[in-house]
């Protein structure tokens, strides 16, 4: 049902990434307001920053880039004083050294961060959303709602914007209560407004009006620093671009000193670190998926899984991937659109009806959705098949119970291969199989798995992959999503690419190259055509 | 501030009020009577109060089981101190609220320290403090309150209308709804603690990113909430002249619904001592036509159960369709 495996030779993979380029070191100017170097900060197993170095002027609009993973919320966390970065880091501010950067510190110089979520009180009035800060900061008892709504029409004065400062603020759009968000950070004095995917959830109108206030406010000496990922719009507003990728700062550039391809190149060139498998050709079709819509999650979504194979799906986070895994399982039910097992029209309208059908869903966050931490890992391998180890009354075997366990245990070379561990004590990668095991048992067609490797170390990562690729081996269809291209490209038969809710490529895994995929990803249809 | 949301919910629980009240009025002549609505007034003064009360709690998202307990508590104190001590009226209200404040503050502490949900902290202290009444009452009433007390609860303001030898007037027990209300809306609305309230309430993460103080505002506010139940003992004492320490038993169910039938949300953040007003004068409109209609009384529990499910009810549902629609991934238009 599958073809020869086919070796690749990534050996290129190298000399494909493009040369760094770092711009001269200018000394410190007195337009300098942020300059850091020597920032490096180590999560247990992984250092997400190593030695980032990066200055942001008075009065500049500056755009941090990188791929999923590359470090950039990192980055952010340890200016907003939220995460304390590796003994040796240099942060100044103004000219002036900052010892350690607690939020406090960070909001005292004027460093204010916009998060995805705003920070904002749906049940209150704007004007309090805006103006109140000072009143908590000062810790004034009897509030002086005059003051408060002077203060706040004066910051909506400044952003040149129009809304009415006695409306609840659930009631406006997503795109109004960013803009109340940002008119409440020039109540703290803002100098360096730091702003994650600030356009992520805005119509092509409302990024214009949002452009328009950034541009305001960098007339009036306020720094932006912001991470998009929509190239378009980056080059639209941005002054300079600093590119983080693995955790590694690879240079700060001027709008004429790059293009998207510069970009992408720049952006992707990760090294493969993984195990190249072999790739297999396969077509006996097992499951399709036809024109599966949804509304605000994915549209015009099609493609086939064969018996055997990897299918990789990738592209940026956000870009309704998950939501698409979550439609096959059941559990975010499409719009519209059909799905076909082995040829037959089937409807899933729940997890139960999946599992009947032989699906199986790994969930990304394999904490939270997928194990009972408090249980033993013979509880949580068994938990999906407790119908089928019940004896002639109905009561739980439990000879039956730790067969199954203990077969699981070998068979994915579980450690330390205790049944009654409990799932909480065992490591990232060791939970992460026990989570497999239990879908395992199920004995599935079809396996969804979402980021799976995610968080645990390359050791782990490595003996995940290498389980994946035998079960695809033993026949099983596997549709995984998973951010990280070097994964992708190291299991995956075959890669299909979302970009904004919509399919944007389709390749092979044996040929496919990252700058490809990331294009897509990026890029999507319309641009690649144009170019 | 004008918050649209609000007033519209507040409108229309007062619609629903004079509707009620008009269809209890053509069924009952008894029940627009001067003196049946002094009565309602009188008898409710302490639900009234208590629920202002809740409302604070509720407007953080948290809820009070144990206000029944505590204001018998309170109640049994109070009893204890005029009938051994004094029957000094103003010292009688210093005993009552710290009583009552010292409850609070106890439940605050656990929930905001400790980290327990106000659910479980409440039922706990709710059984310890039930417990602890009867211990030290033995479950016996308390009697024999001073005659100077006894005339403090009879003292009306102004007369309006002559029964018999009974002059019929407002209350003195309903000044003490007024104190409360226009306290507790002067601190939800002017003072940085009260929007502290329903800033938990709206987003309890935004909350701590913006600088309140969670816990302090937490303690205060049970601390607050425990006052004014001490107060609400005195002035059921005033009322009642005894002390009976069971009387108050399942009490919190009736509070709990009078402040979600005035409007506010059980998910916190929505709710006003306005709306909370209206609620305790419909849930108690509806008992009390229920009575004058001779309407056996089992259906007021229903009726009470019926509103409080659909409305938080609508809460939930109208919160998960808001979640469902907000768009997740913006699909690029071809």
């Amino acid at each position: 049902m599958c073809g020869e495996p086919k070796w690749v030779d990534y050996g290129d993979e190298e000399s494909l990434a493009v040369a760094v380029v770092r711009r001269e070191r200018k000394g410190m100017n007195s337009n300098t307001f942020l300059q850091i170097s020597k920032i490096s900060k180590t999560f247990p197993g992984v250092k997400a920053l190593n030695n980032i170095s990066l200055e942001v002027e008075r009065g500049e609009i500056h755009a941090l880039i990188g791929e999923n993973g590359a470090g950039k919320s990192t980055l952010i966390k340890i200016l907003s004083g939220v995460n304390q970065p590796d003994a040796g880091a240099e942060i100044y501010i103004e000219g002036k050294k900052i010892e350690v950067m607690t939020p406090l510190e960070s909001l005292r110089r004027g460093i204010v961060v916009i998060y995805q979520d705003f920070s904002l009180f749906p049940n209150t009035s704007v004007a309090e959303n805006i103006a109140i800060t000072t009143d908590i900061e000062n810790g004034t008892p009897i509030l002086n709602w005059r003051r408060i709504r002077s203060s706040a029409r004066a910051a909506l004065a400044r952003l040149g914007i129009d809304i009415n400062i006695d409306t609840a603020l659930g009631e406006l759009s997503v795109a109004k209560q960013q803009l109340v968000a940002i008119a409440r950070a020039l109540t703290y004095d803002a100098k360096l407004l730091i702003m994650d995917e600030p356009t992520s959830a805005l119509s092509k109108g409302e990024v214009e009006l949002l452009f328009k206030v950034m541009r305001n406010l960098k007339e009036s000496g306020i720094s932006i620093l912001f991470v998009s990922h929509k190239l378009d719009e980056l080059f639209a507003i941005s002054d300079r671009f600093s590119v983080l990728r693995d955790g590694k700062y690879l240079g700060t550039f001027g709008e004429d000193e790059l293009d998207d391809d510069r970009l992408i190149s720049l952006m992707v060139g990760r090294k493969i670190e993984y195990t190249v498998y072999p790739k297999r050709k396969c077509d006996d079709k097992v499951l399709e998926v036809r024109n599966f819509n949804k509304i605000g999650n994915f549209k015009d979504i099609s493609f086939v899984v064969n018996r055997g194979e990897i299918l990789g799906i990738t592209g940026l986070v956000g870009a309704g991937r998950t939501e698409v895994l979550k439609a096959i399982y059941g559990i975010n039910r499409q719009d519209s659109g059909h799905l076909f097992l082995e040829g037959k029209e089937i409807t899933i309208g729940s997890a139960q009806d999946a599992v009947r059908h032989g699906i199986a869903y790994m969930p990304e966050n394999r904490l939270r959705e997928g194990l009972v931490l408090r249980k033993s890992m013979a509880d949580n391998i068994a938990i999906t098949v407790t119908d089928r180890l019940v004896d002639r009354v109905g009561l739980l075997d439990r000879g039956k119970l730790r067969d199954l366990v203990e077969e699981w245990i070998r068979k994915l070379n579980i450690k330390p291969a205790i049944a009654d561990m409990l799932a909480t004590k065992l490591s990232g990668g060791n939970q992460q199989r026990v989570v497999i095991a239990k879908w395992l048992a199920l004995n599935p067609k079809i396996l969804l798995v979402d980021e799976p490797t995610n968080g645990i170390d390359v050791g782990a990562k490595a003996d995940i992959h290498k389980l994946l690729r035998d079960l695809a081996e033993s026949g099983i269809s596997i549709i995984m999503v998973s951010s990280e291209l070097p994964e992708i490209l190291a299991i995956a038969d075959r890669v299909i690419v979302m970009r904004r809710g919509k399919i944007s490529g389709e390749f092979d895994g044996a040929t496919a190259t990252q700058e490809e995929i990331m294009n897509k990803a990026i890029l999507g249809v319309r641009q690649q055509a144009a170019s | 501030m004008k918050l649209k949301l609000k007033q519209n919910r507040e409108f229309g629980i007062l619609a629903i009020l004079i509707v009620v009240s008009t269809v209890i009025g053509l069924n009952s002549s008894a029940f627009f009577t001067v003196e049946n609505l002094f009565d309602i007034l009188k008898s409710n003064v302490v639900l009234g109060m208590l629920a202002i009360g809740m409302l604070l709690v509720i407007l953080t998202g948290g809820i009070d089981v144990s206000v029944g307990s505590m204001i018998a508590a309170v109640t049994v104190v109070v009893g204890q101190f005029l009938v051994h001590v004094t029957g000094n009226v103003v010292l009688a209200i210093l005993v009552g609220t710290a009583a009552g404040t010292f409850l609070g503050v106890i439940n605050g502490i656990l929930i905001a320290k400790m980290r327990i949900p106000p659910i479980v902290v409440t039922l706990g202290t709710m059984s310890i403090i039930i417990g602890l009444t009867l211990y030290i009452t033995n479950g016996t009433w308390i009697t024999g309150v001073p005659d100077n007390f006894i005339n403090f609860g009879r003292l009306t303001i102004g007369s309006f209308y002559r029964q018999g030898d009974d002059m019929i007037g407002l209350p003195v027990q309903f000044l003490f709804l007024v104190f409360t209300a226009i306290l507790t809306w002067f601190m939800l609305k002017f003072t940085l603690f009260g929007r502290g309230i329903y800033a938990i309430g709206g987003s309890r993460a935004s909350a701590q990113r913006v600088g309140y103080n969670l816990d302090r505002i937490t303690i205060f506010l049970y601390a607050y909430e425990g006052f004014i139940i001490g107060l609400a003992g005195v002035v059921h004492t005033s009322i009642m002249r005894q002390v009976d320490p069971n009387a108050f038993s399942g009490f919190e169910m009736q509070v709990i619904a009078a402040v979600v039938l005035g409007g506010a949300s059980t998910l916190g953040g929505y709710g006003s001592v306005f709306g909370t007003i209206l609620g305790v004068a419909l849930f108690t409109v509806i008992n009390n036509g229920l009575i004058l209609m001779h309407i056996p009384t089992f259906w007021q529990k229903i009726v009470v159960g019926i509103v409080l499910i659909t409305s938080i009810g609508f809460d939930v549902v109208q919160k998960r369709y808001w979640e469902n629609h907000t768009t997740k991934v913006d699909i690029e238009e071809a």
